[in-house]
């Protein structure tokens, strides 16, 4: 676990492709470019030929069918049409072949963007403030924009470039025909532009009530769980709701289905008259070139080739268009939340692994007035908050849920410091600290503790990520009790947890709580916080967890969170944490003597016991 | 949605993402599977399914007719040209041409856009109406046997797929045979030789499809795990329940390691096969290219024959492209998809055939005592018995306290006195009838619960208390008392709105519906409250303070006692103080009842319940504690 400096393959993307700046399509583009430069230029210019083909193969259409002709008329020799045929042939192969090249550029063009662009994305994720995690809208536009990142900068490369060469095509016929009857394709260019501009922009109403029939879709999705998901399976049977589900899964599910069905209507509507107006101008060229054809200014071969090129863009047009401006407009949208993205704040440097051991030595964590409400919310979860905490001593911190507990303990960790008031670490203002060496001074375990799918050994290492000490990691599983567990481990500690790698196994909620425990004794911090790591055992299993850890916990300072006061009792402070203050604090016999809130609880709970 | 939907962009196809493990279980034979689903899927809209029909029949046929209008225009055309035919023939030739191209685009809107927005929707209504049935009756234990619940889970993507399926069958039928015997025909009347191309286009095409769906089902095997393991370690990085713990251990650099590590061998696998692949597809490409050399060279040998005339010439020379992409999306596409979509309909056919619950009789059995005979019961696939040989009765009006360590078998218990499981070994008997032979709806009319894993609807207040009985009308008067039996905090009393509730009863209680969340706490007490709305006369109680802190619960198990005096009670909790006040207490371990009695009775036998209640009582004894947190009470 070592720390590489600029191992990152992410690094060269994030320097200069992927910053905080506004996204636009362009960026459709510059992001394969930048990730891989040569194939994207080879799919550009392979597309650029490949635009050109239908007009080319309309002249090698129209060289073929007047060769044969004078051939046919006796006025050439047999062998003229070997010319045409052969680029006629190449024309073709062209198209066949060079889809090799693409296939290689794309797949490389994947290849690259998954090793570099993905990896960039995690990268700015995890430097996130950590505000930006719990807070529900950024998170949502967090989630919005890391899914399958790769797959939607490709469609959004794809579509520009299809629609490039559409444009291409088109214009390029246009040349073709313009150099044969040039007023022609003027009064075409008159007739159609308009038209298509008219065709298009209907389309672009359609979004807002698409937008409405997903929310009906949501619903009826959520209807459907409920109706067969194995957690309501319970309730489900007993109060018997299954027909009014059904009925309200029905209800959404029809306002989605005729929403759509307005949506489907406008947009087939649009997509098929843009390819009958095509039918129609294509219907216009021909009437065209047929009467210079009639005047002898054309060629029957070059009026065929013309016209079976118009014929084939009818095809083209006929859903190409549509698509190109519908995932256009989608990625329009995709870049919005990409800049958005991006321009979400950044914690100073929070990846690092924790400072050296001896760079801080806790002597004491002074909270002064100390004021904090969650980014965005109105409520203040603390309010004038004062508490002192010195080095070696235990404190339990408890009260009610949602009394601020928790929280605190994020503003001290400096996952948080938007704080009014003054947190003073040995004296000093803890804003002050750098991320790592903040780390190095707490280890956390939660109630919510990861499950990371690494080996049991990686698992208890992440407790410290500078280097792997192997004797301490024995140790820490050995005083976790979690040595039976190891035992009977196909590969003991180099065994993975979890299902996702083959030969793994799956511990009981009570082991992982364990290596979770031994994770925090392994890490050498100076303090260690647990935040009722016990919530989900029975009091039993839960007394014997906390024997463990106070055993091994000698000799550091510890905070404590719990609601189990019997268990508070054994710190050397307790902390009642209400309403956002400090209620009282002290030993459990100045507590219970003083007659307060904690009085009070105590004796409710243990009035239980009486 | 397709036919021929795009067909100048080249198909991505044959990407067989069905797993190894899953194949394997792939027992229904394709045929069996094609006969079964089949008949499902045509039942449900047979109107539409017939609109449907035609239009792709005339939508097939108007391709073939396009090639052959083509055909008339370039011939009038070139013969206006030699001065043959006067003008207007050829205008007349014009306007058939575009009026096919025309009435086949309309053809293909209407045929699309009839599929995609009136018969799947409409299709899909139906199958989920099927599977939602269905899972009514099944019962709720077949929710905990997971290889049921995997058919569950997957019942609606194995209905998508039958629709899918029957879709592709269809479409075969009814547009591209009809356009294919439409070309031949027509290719075969100018020369019959030509007939020849369709195979020519066919055999490269379906060869490079079916090596391609070999190669890629073999790396989708060897890289879902791999990326299985990239997304875990994407969210030990970044995901919301890794985030704050990997950043203060500063895990970030070891994680994105593996992660690079694992993306790199998931890539370099996928690159290998594509290119590999692409490099017999090239060879195939070849074929084709000949192929098309081939008819080229028979067009111009017929036409120098004057066999066929210029007109048919381009028609036909135009057609080719086309012929060429249909052919790739029949294989390509629709038999690809068929192939991937046969397995998951397997399991749509397999849910349905999973047997329903028993019991037929609908009279409910009345309040009366609930009596266990040697009930055992063991979760499916598990050799241990969850609870094994209990035998007691809850008479008529009792309180009864469940107790035990985590795993004692408490809330199955439970769930066999409820009648939501059926026990194994031994019987039931509701008011002397037995669970089993009574019908879900009979057996719980009258009995109520609040769960260990109640459910947090993202409904409105009213519906999320009132779900636990549908039929009943949630007047303001009864949701008020049944919030304040529970303690829910600002309640909307009067119906008025209050902070906690802004639209009083019909406050939507999800962030996601756009109205508000809850706390733990108060989620517990609206689980409470669904749970006293419903009119009962027996009420099972599986941990409902679980998400409440301690403080609260004293509270709340006072007032349990209080509110089920007119019924028969069941309680389960491991805060064993708080199980004083029943009538009776039975004592868990292993799935065995091996105490029962009452407070007084228990605790002056040595036994289960006395240690566990010792083992919780000593943190609360006085004098203890003054020498620090690393002394504990245990030692």
């Amino acid at each position: 676990m070592k720390r590489e400096k600029k191992g990152h393959s992410g690094a060269d993307l994030t320097a200069d492709a992927m910053s905080s700046r506004k996204y636009t399509a362009l960026d459709f583009l510059r992001i394969p470019f930048a990730a891989c430069p040569w194939q994207t230029a080879l799919t550009l210019t392979n597309k650029l030929i490949k635009a050109l083909v239908p007009s080319l193969q309309a002249a090698a259409t129209a060289a073929f069918v007047d060769t044969a002709l004078s051939i046919f008329q006796g006025v050439s020799p047999g062998g003229a049409i070997a010319w045409p045929l052969l680029s006629l042939i190449l024309l073709v192969a062209f198209g066949y072949l060079s889809w090799y090249a693409d296939s290689y550029a794309s797949a490389k063009l994947e290849m690259k963007l998954t090793l570099t662009y993905r990896p960039a994305m995690v990268e700015k994720r995890a430097r996130l403030r950590y505000e930006h995690i719990e807070n529900s809208e950024s998170w949502e536009l967090i989630s919005r924009t890391c899914r399958e990142p790769v797959e939607r900068i490709l469609q959004g490369f794809t579509s520009i470039v299809d629609g490039a060469s559409l444009l291409i095509t088109v214009a390029s016929l246009l040349c073709v025909l313009m150099a044969q009857v040039w007023w022609a394709g003027l009064l075409i260019l008159l007739v159609s532009i308009p038209l298509f501009w008219l065709s298009l922009r209907a389309g672009q109403k359609g979004y807002e009530e698409d937008k409405k029939a997903k929310v009906y879709n949501r619903r009826a999705d959520y209807f459907q769980e409920v109706l067969l998901g194995r957690k309501s399976a319970e309730e489900r049977g007993l109060f018997g709701y299954e027909s009014y589900g059904e009925k309200r899964w029905g209800e959404a599910f029809e306002k989605a289905r005729k929403i759509n069905l307005r949506v489907t209507m406008k947009y087939f509507i649009r997509i098929k008259s843009s390819s009958l107006l095509t039918v129609v101008v294509s219907a216009l060229i021909s009437v065209v070139l047929l009467y210079s054809l009639s005047q002898g200014e054309i060629s029957t071969g070059m009026f065929i080739g013309l016209v079976s090129a118009a014929l084939n863009l009818v095809q083209t047009m006929s859903w190409q268009l549509g698509d190109v401006m519908e995932s256009l407009a989608k990625n329009r949208e995709y870049m919005k939340d990409l800049t958005a993205f991006f321009a979400l704040s950044e914690t100073q440097d929070p990846l690092t692994v924790p400072a050296p051991m001896d760079s801080i030595s806790f002597e004491s964590i002074e909270c002064r007035n100390v004021s904090f409400r969650y980014p965005g919310t109105e409520t203040y979860i603390l309010k004038d908050f004062n508490l002192m905490l010195k080095k070696g001593i235990h404190y339990a911190f408890v009260g009610i849920n949602g009394a601020g507990k928790t929280t605190l303990t994020k503003l001290l960790t400096g996952l948080y410091d938007t704080f009014e008031g003054e947190i003073l670490l040995n004296g000093r203002d803890i804003r002050s600290y750098t991320q790592a060496e903040l780390k190095s001074l707490f280890a956390v375990v939660y109630q919510d503790f990861a499950r990371y799918e690494v080996t049991l050994r990686e698992n208890i290492a992440l407790g410290d990520a500078r280097k792997e000490r192997e004797e301490d990691i024995r140790s820490a599983a050995e005083q976790m009790e979690l040595s039976p567990v190891i035992d009977s481990l196909p590969k003991g500690m180099d065994t993975p947890l979890g299902k996702i790698k083959e030969g793994g196994a799956e511990l009981s909620g009570g082991e992982w709580q364990r290596v979770a425990i031994a994770r925090a004794l392994y890490s050498p911090a100076q303090i260690q916080i647990l935040d009722e790591p016990t919530a989900a055992l029975d009091p039993t299993a839960e007394s014997h967890l906390y024997e463990l850890f106070g055993r091994v916990s000698a000799g550091k300072s510890t905070i404590f969170i719990t609601h189990r006061l019997g268990a508070a009792k054994l710190a050397d402070e307790i902390v009642v944490i209400n309403n956002g203050k400090v209620w009282e604090k002290g030993t459990h016999e100045e507590l219970i003597k003083a007659g307060g809130i904690y009085a009070e609880m105590f004796q409710a709970q243990r009035s239980w016991y009486e | 949605m397709s036919r021929q939907k795009k067909s100048s962009v080249a198909p991505k196809c044959a990407q067989n993402k069905s797993s190894k493990a899953e194949r394997k279980r792939e027992k229904l034979s394709f045929w069996k599977i094609l006969g079964q689903g089949l008949p499902l899927i045509l039942r449900l809209e047979p109107g539409a399914t017939v609109v449907d029909s035609a239009l792709s029949i005339a939508h097939g046929i108007s391709w073939g007719v396009v090639v052959w209008s083509q055909q008339m225009f370039f011939d009038a055309a070139s013969q206006t040209a030699a001065g043959q035919v006067p003008f207007e023939t050829a205008l007349w030739g014009l306007l058939l041409m575009v009026g096919c191209s025309a009435l086949s685009q309309f053809l293909n809107g209407a045929g699309n856009f009839h599929i995609g927005a009136v018969l799947w929707p409409k299709q899909e209504r139906g199958v989920k109406t099927m599977i939602f049935r269905k899972a009514a009756r099944l019962s709720p234990s077949d929710f905990e046997d997971t290889e049921k619940l995997d058919y569950i889970n997957k019942a609606i993507e194995g209905a998508q797929g039958a629709i899918q399926m029957t879709f592709i069958v269809i479409s075969i039928a009814t547009f591209y045979v009809p356009y294919l015997l439409f070309m031949s025909w027509y290719l075969f009347s100018l020369k019959p030789v030509l007939a020849l191309s369709i195979l020519l286009v066919f055999v490269p095409t379906a060869a490079t499809q079916l090596v391609r769906a070999k190669v890629f089902a073999k790396t989708e095997d060897e890289t879902a795990p791999l990326r299985r393991q990239a997304e875990h370690y994407e969210s030990c990085m970044v995901g919301r329940e890794f985030f704050k713990e990997t950043r203060l251990w500063g895990g970030f650099t070891f994680f994105a390691k593996l992660y690079r590590e694992t993306l790199q061998n998931i890539q370099r696998l996928k690159y290998t096969a594509t290119m590999r692949t692409n490099r017999l597809e090239l060879l195939m490409r070849f074929c084709t290219v000949l192929g098309y050399t081939g008819i080229l060279l028979l067009l111009f040998d017929a036409l120098m024959k004057q066999e066929i005339t210029v007109g048919a010439f381009a028609a036909v020379f135009n057609s080719i492209g086309s012929l060429y992409g249909i052919m790739e999306e029949i294989v390509c596409r629709h038999i690809g998809d068929l192939s991937k979509k046969i397995g998951t309909v397997g399991n749509f056919i397999r849910f349905l055939e999973l047997p329903e619950r028993e019991g037929a009789q609908r009279e409910a059995p009345g309040w009366g005592d609930i009596v266990l005979e040697h009930v055992s019961f063991s979760y499916p696939h598990s050799e241990k018995r969850a609870v094994e040989d209990v035998s007691f009765t809850l008479k008529k009006g009792q309180t009864l306290a469940v107790v035990g360590e985590n795993g004692s078998g408490k809330s199955t218990l439970v769930r066999l006195i409820s009648g939501l499981y059926t026990p194994t070994e031994g019987r039931v008997l509701h008011n002397s009838r037995d669970t089993r032979e009574l019908s879900m709806q009979a057996l719980f009319k009258g009995i109520s619960a609040v769960f260990q894993n109640f459910q947090k609807y993202q409904l409105t207040l009213s519906e999320n208390i009132s779900i636990s009985a549908p039929e009943e009308a949630p007047e303001e008067e009864r949701l008020s008392n049944v919030c304040g039996m529970a303690g829910l905090e600002g309640y909307p009393k009067d119906g008025k709105p209050t902070e906690a509730f802004p639209e009083g009863y019909e406050t939507m209680l999800s962030r996601e519906f756009g109205g508000v969340d809850l706390s733990g706490g108060q989620w517990q007490r609206v689980a409470i409250a669904r749970g006293y709305f419903r009119p009962h006369n027996t009420i099972l109680l599986d941990e409902p303070t679980a998400a409440i802190d301690p403080y609260e619960e004293t509270r709340l198990y006072n007032r349990f006692a209080e509110l089920s005096k007119d019924a028969s009670s069941v309680i389960v909790t491991h805060r064993l103080g708080s199980v004083k006040l029943a009538d009776r207490i039975l004592v868990m371990k292993e799935g065995r009842l091996v105490q029962e009695g009452t407070h007084e009775e228990l605790l002056s036998q040595e036994g289960e319940y006395r240690r566990l209640y010792e083992a919780q009582k000593k943190w609360y004894e006085e004098g203890r504690g003054q020498e620090g947190f690393a002394e504990s009470p245990a030692q």
